[in-house]
């Protein structure tokens, strides 16, 4: 396990050096620079930049100079925004998209089990019929449309009660996540519930659930302790990817919702082709979902016995 | 026989399938006795209904698309056909325990073996997690697995298959049943642990008085563990009798068959004799006998009538028994019956 843990590590480090070195690459071949922006940079920035960053230098020795950094675990300082390291907008702003994303995928993960579970208890009933259009939607429909419609929900349910319940936008309080966390993790949801639906089937119809109901165990027993743990291994690989999903959509849902948090920086900086924020913040998305993949195979073996005692 | 010499009394049992191509009649008519103490094995080809028949007993064929359209199971004095869930629920894994034919797949990959066979203990026993603990270490003790201190907090992935059928028997006489139904038991097990899974079988059988329906298509198993045999074919009850008037006294041609069937040491006999042609279609069975195809001696009665069930406590539902029927190589059941 630990041998195994250490090369997905490995195996880790390479993809976000590989992340790092497209990235600068694909910077670097767009036209323009970030000095020669319409938002005015004054000549003594300007010539700091230059000389920590090296952008009169050729491409090759700035990408040797800045994967340097990197290692030393700085990302330099934004070129856009006077004087403000990237580790600083990282820092600030992360924990935001973090919470919002946790949160997400908290709704999603809970949500497709449940519903998952429920679509498989009432097979070919109206309860499954009306769970699986609704996951037509939520897969098939982008997350910008959710925002709107939600947002317009949001208003409408404020009107009507003469009541602030829900924020409509912003981020200050638990209850203004609560939408955009919703909306973030609608697809997820549904792919989940899909998954977690045709996985608790299959499982209904193994023989150890036909030993379980020849032991006299419940229904609601044998749900609960033979079929949902069972069922839920492979809702669990796809957590990896839906991390990945959950993170990269909340830039849009971000925007949307006027939400403080890293995404929209990264947005704006590909915009203004701010090269320290687009790498600082490609890297850290990259190294972040990396780690999140290597936890969910740990945990992976920590739900199925067969991988954690090396049988697989 | 009185009633009550009876573990298991299984009347007119019927059961069907809807299916796309149809409604398939597995099990058509299917009625047997279990002896207190004895076993009962019933024998026959691949999709006769045998599986089907213990299963729909149990409550273990899915519903929809199975469907028992009719008959009547008694253990002991209780019904066990069309009874609530939860009262099926007090009699599955406590008065009847059963095993599998699989044993790799019959036991839940995620959870301990312990922690299965306590789950029965706490279910229907009510014992407290330490208690079922104990107990399933002298369960294991019993079916011979070795270190049971051990080998209790290991998963079925760590077993062999022939331990993992040992602690399905453990499981499933855990709360001392009255019934055992071991469903093709040893069918997926190499031939010495056959050998030791069916020696298992016969102690418990001695030392706790159990009586068990052993379903198989083994002969070779059948002479070795039967007491009573029900030949089964096409969803029903062709021949039953003791294990010697089905081996020694066969009266149906198909039981002839199975046993021209089995493989034997004579060296005169190269080539295994086979029975030509395929069981009926249970979509639309036949309207007389299931058998007259394949059948030497069939006559013109066996394919317009199913044939009645002759004899008493050796039975077969066979034409050739008529005393109207010619003679034939099947053993007459009207001179056994002069003779009890």
């Amino acid at each position: 396990m630990l041998l195994y843990i250490l090369k997905r590590l490995g195996i880790g480090i390479f993809t976000i050096w590989f992340i790092a070195t497209a990235t600068f690459t694909v910077m670097h071949l767009v036209p323009g620079d970030p000095l020669a922006n319409d938002k005015a940079v004054n000549p003594t920035i300007r010539a700091n930049l230059e000389r920590q960053y090296g952008l009169d230098r050729p491409v090759f020795e700035q990408y040797v100079l800045y994967m340097g950094n990197m290692l030393k675990g700085d990302f330099g300082i934004s070129f856009t925004e006077e004087n403000r390291a990237v580790n600083d907008i990282i820092r600030e702003h992360f924990p935001v998209s973090a919470s919002l994303g946790v949160l997400s995928l908290f709704f999603a993960t809970i949500g497709g089990v449940l519903w998952g579970a429920l679509a498989a208890l009432y097979r070919n009933r109206w309860p499954d019929a009306a769970i699986m259009l609704v996951v037509i939607l939520g897969i098939s429909v982008p997350s910008f449309v959710f925002a709107a419609f939600s947002q317009l929900g949001i208003l409408t349910l404020n009107q009507w009660t003469g009541r602030s319940i829900l924020p409509v936008a912003g981020w200050d309080s638990f209850s203004s996540a609560l939408v955009p966390a919703l909306v973030l993790g609608m697809s997820t949801m549904a792919y989940m519930t899909r998954l977690m639906r045709s996985s608790m089937l299959e499982v209904a119809n193994t023989d150890y659930i036909r030993t379980a109901r020849a032991k006299g165990l419940s229904a609601l027993r044998i749900f609960f302790r033979h079929q949902l743990r069972n069922a839920i291994l492979p809702v669990i690989t796809v957590l990896g990817p839906a991390i990945a999903i959950i993170t990269t959509g909340g830039f849009v849902v971000e925007s949307v919702f006027a939400i403080p948090g890293l995404g929209r920086y990264f947005v704006q900086a590909v915009a203004q082709l701010d090269y320290t924020v687009i790498m600082g913040t490609t890297v850290f998305f990259g190294a972040f979902l990396v780690l999140m993949v290597i936890a969910v195979d740990i945990l992976y073996g920590f739900i199925d016995p067969r991988i954690r005692l090396g049988a697989l | 026989m009185m009633t009550h010499d009876y573990a298991l009394q299984v009347d007119n049992l019927a059961v069907e399938f809807d299916t796309y191509g149809g409604v398939v009649q597995a099990v058509r008519d299917v009625s047997f006795k279990l002896r207190k103490g004895k076993t009962l094995a019933i024998v026959g080809e691949s999709g006769c209904g045998k599986s089907v028949t213990v299963q729909s007993l149990m409550g273990l064929i899915p519903m929809p698309p199975g469907r028992i359209t009719r008959g009547s199971a008694r253990l002991g004095n209780d019904e066990l056909i069309g009874i609530a869930p939860a009262a099926l629920n007090a009699i599955r894994g406590k008065r009847i325990g059963m095993i599998f034919q699989d044993p790799m797949s019959a036991l839940n990959p995620t959870m301990t073996i312990g922690r299965q066979i306590a789950e029965t203990l706490v279910v229907h026993r009510g014992l407290s997690a330490s208690a079922a603990r104990a107990e399933v270490i002298e369960l294991l003790r019993l079916t011979q697995i070795s270190q049971p201190e051990k080998r209790l907090d290991q998963y079925p992935f760590e077993f062999s298959g022939g331990m993992l059928q040992r602690a399905m028997i453990a499981l499933s006489i855990a709360c001392k049943p009255e019934v055992l139904i071991a469903d093709e038991p040893t069918t997926a097990l190499d031939v010495t642990i056959q050998a030791q899974i069916l020696l298992l079988l016969q102690e418990l059988q001695s030392s706790h008085g159990l009586s068990i329906i052993l379903i198989t298509h083994d002969l070779g198993v059948v002479a070795r563990m039967a007491h009573d045999v029900a030949v089964m074919y096409a969803g029903q009850v062709v021949e039953s009798g003791l294990v010697d008037d089905i081996f020694y006294r066969s009266a149906h041609p198909y039981t002839l068959g199975l046993r021209a069937a089995m493989p034997s040491n004579d060296p005169r006999k190269r080539q295994l004799q086979i029975i030509p042609g395929s069981p009926p279609d249970l979509f639309a069975p036949p309207p007389g006998c299931g058998f007259a195809d394949r059948c030497a001696q069939a006559m013109r009665v066996c394919r317009d009538t199913p044939p009645p069930a002759y004899g008493h406590t050796h039975q077969a539902r066979c034409w050739l028994q008529d005393p109207l029927a010619p003679a034939s190589p099947v053993t007459s059941l009207m001179v056994n019956n002069k003779a009890d």
